[in-house]
């Protein structure tokens, strides 16, 4: 895999680059800023190609949304380029606009997930092949949002159908989901369309058309 | 000069010099234009006077109202004593009785009241405690916001550079050849990183409840567009808001929605039917009104605990809070924050 790095603390580029790098990922540049973002991933596309950008949201000069609105500038112009945003705290408006900015692969985490080197791998991998990745807390506050009350929607999911859906929301393939709740593939594809009915969503057949899916409905639903 | 007043003053002349060609061309008998020329002259000036009175301050205006009709009177006074009998002298006791009355009313006006020193001092020292307190409130609020920018990029940053840390040690224990003799390390580190990310998790709340980092980032509008997003239940915002508001009346006018937001939902638990929650901010060049209504059962209590908090931030503040009952049924409540300059 090759990606960029956009983060303004030394110390945890360099703890970024080297984690990065124990992993096998090609880090072509670690830069400070979003200044240089633009050429900095059209050479490297030109060159032997690039998979992801990985950006902090705080960034110089004003420190206050940068990453976001270079992250919705790279998947305007570079599609293909998959976007994953790393930030301190998370905001449902950041990660709906994330969300909403196109068809690419797009990942929405908080910093500390990064210590979590496989999982952080595998998101990363999935943003770069045009999945998602969302963190875990996005999906609680929306999921908080809508109330999981026996009388929301939510309510009409068993305790383990709502975990299916929150790992399913986070972005993760049935065999990604499966593994993480030590059960066969085959039940969790049960739960799945089981979610699917009684959310009355229809059938998506990639992992981020399904995670745009249910977020739209829990958004949706949610008002 | 006043258009009205030019197009006066050119009228009345026309009809006096009108007049006084007329009584020139009837042979010129007693002059009877000079009452034409003195009922124009006092309409004149009665109009000038008007003007002048209303631009006065208003605390001043009874003098000047006084001036202008003694002036007036005196001229009428003397212009008659003038055509009818210049010989007499009686002319002299009305004009000396406005002079003096109009003295003495300017005297009046002159001394200040009977302030006591104590009184003066007094009110310069709420003036005084008025605005440090403002200033404070002011620093506070921008010290909150420092406070937060230093544990994001100090503190928080790096119990995160340890998380990494940890989170490679582990990667380099499991990959040790030695591994599984290597179990109890593997557990201490383990235990470590859970430590420093709990850590992390509670300095993002703390922070979350001091300095929200999106009012800093993107302000009031969209951070409380955000508590709207996750309130749980449908809320609008309307926000008519020019320019943003001082660090203070931001963070006061976020917790006042969060909070009000948040205890619109909870009472509302036992309702039916889904709540409706209106917000609304209106910003002016010196205040900021919030106002948060919801349609739900009603009766809060303004003593409760989240209410009354609030009701503090805004008394620091010198805003007003009030919380009531809608008319037709639900919860009102409203703050105005001033912005503290031009005192």
């Amino acid at each position: 895999m090759r990606v960029v790095l956009v983060e303004d603390n030394v110390l945890l580029r360099e703890g970024l680059v080297a984690l990065l790098r124990d992993q096998g990922v090609d880090v072509l540049e670690a830069l400070g800023d979003a200044s240089r973002l633009s050429s900095v991933v059209r050479a490297a596309r030109a060159g032997g190609g690039l998979d992801a950008v990985v950006l902090d949201v705080r960034l110089p000069p004003t420190f206050s949304d940068e990453g976001i609105r270079a992250a919705l500038r790279l998947r305007e112009d570079f599609p293909g380029v998959g976007v994953l945003v790393l930030s301190q705290y998370v905001e449902l408006a950041y990660s709906h606009e994330l969300l909403g900015g196109g068809p690419g692969g797009v990942g929405y985490l908080l910093k500390e997930r990064v210590a979590d080197v496989a999982e952080f791998v595998d998101a990363l991998e999935r943003v770069s092949t045009g999945g998602t990745a969302l963190d875990r807390e996005v999906i609680a506050e929306i999921v908080r949002a809508r109330g999981a009350g026996a009388a929301g929607p939510l309510g009409q999911l068993t305790a383990r159908e709502q975990e299916v859906l929150a790992l399913m929301a986070e972005g993760r393939s049935n065999a990604a989901v499966a593994a993480r709740l030590h059960v066969g593939a085959g039940a969790v594809e049960k739960h799945v369309s089981s979610i699917f009915a009684k959310l009355r969503l229809p059938p998506a057949t990639t992992d981020h058309r399904r995670v745009l899916a249910v977020l739209v409905h829990l958004r949706a639903t949610a008002g | 000069m006043d258009d009205g007043l030019r197009r006066h003053a050119a009228l009345a002349l026309v009809v006096a010099v009108t007049c006084t060609l007329v009584w020139a061309a009837a042979g010129a008998g007693t002059f009877w234009p000079a009452w034409v020329w003195l009922g124009a002259a006092v309409t004149v000036t009665a109009h000038t006077g008007a003007l002048h009175v209303a631009r006065t301050a208003p605390a001043a205006r009874p003098l000047a109202v006084h001036a202008w009709v003694s002036a007036t009177v005196t001229s009428v006074v003397v212009a008659v004593w003038l055509v009818t009998s210049p010989g007499s002298r009686w002319v002299l006791w009305p004009v000396i009785s406005l002079g003096a009355l109009l003295s003495v009313h300017a005297v009046l006006q002159r001394v200040p009241r009977a302030a006591s020193r104590r009184e003066l001092e007094l009110t310069d020292r709420v003036a005084e405690l008025t605005r440090t307190r403002r200033d404070a409130v002011d620093v506070q609020a921008l010290e909150l916001r420092r406070i937060e920018r230093d544990l994001h990029d100090g503190a928080q940053a790096l119990l995160v550079a340890l998380s990494m840390q940890l989170g490679r040690a582990q990667l380099a224990i499991a990959s040790h050849p030695q591994a599984p003799t290597l179990t109890p390390v593997a557990d201490l580190v383990q235990g470590a990183r859970q430590h420093a990310d709990t850590a992390i998790a509670e300095l993002r709340h703390l922070v979350q409840g001091i300095a929200p980092p999106i009012l800093a980032d993107r302000g009031l509008v969209e951070a409380v567009g955000a508590v709207a997003r996750r309130a749980g239940t449908p809320v609008t915002v309307r926000a008519d808001v020019v320019h943003r508001s001082p660090p203070a009346v931001e963070v006061a006018a976020y917790f006042i929605v969060a909070e009000a937001v948040t205890n619109a939902v909870k009472h509302a638990r036992t309702a039916h039917r889904p709540l409706r929650v209106d917000v609304e901010l209106t910003g002016t060049h010196d205040r900021l009104t919030v106002r948060v209504a919801d349609d739900g059962v009603g009766g809060a209590d303004p003593g409760g605990g989240g209410l009354a908090g609030l009701a503090q931030r805004v008394a620091a503040l010198d805003g007003t809070f009030t919380v009531g009952d809608a008319r037709d049924g639900g919860t009102v409540l409203e703050a105005v924050l001033g912005y503290g300059h031009g005192r």
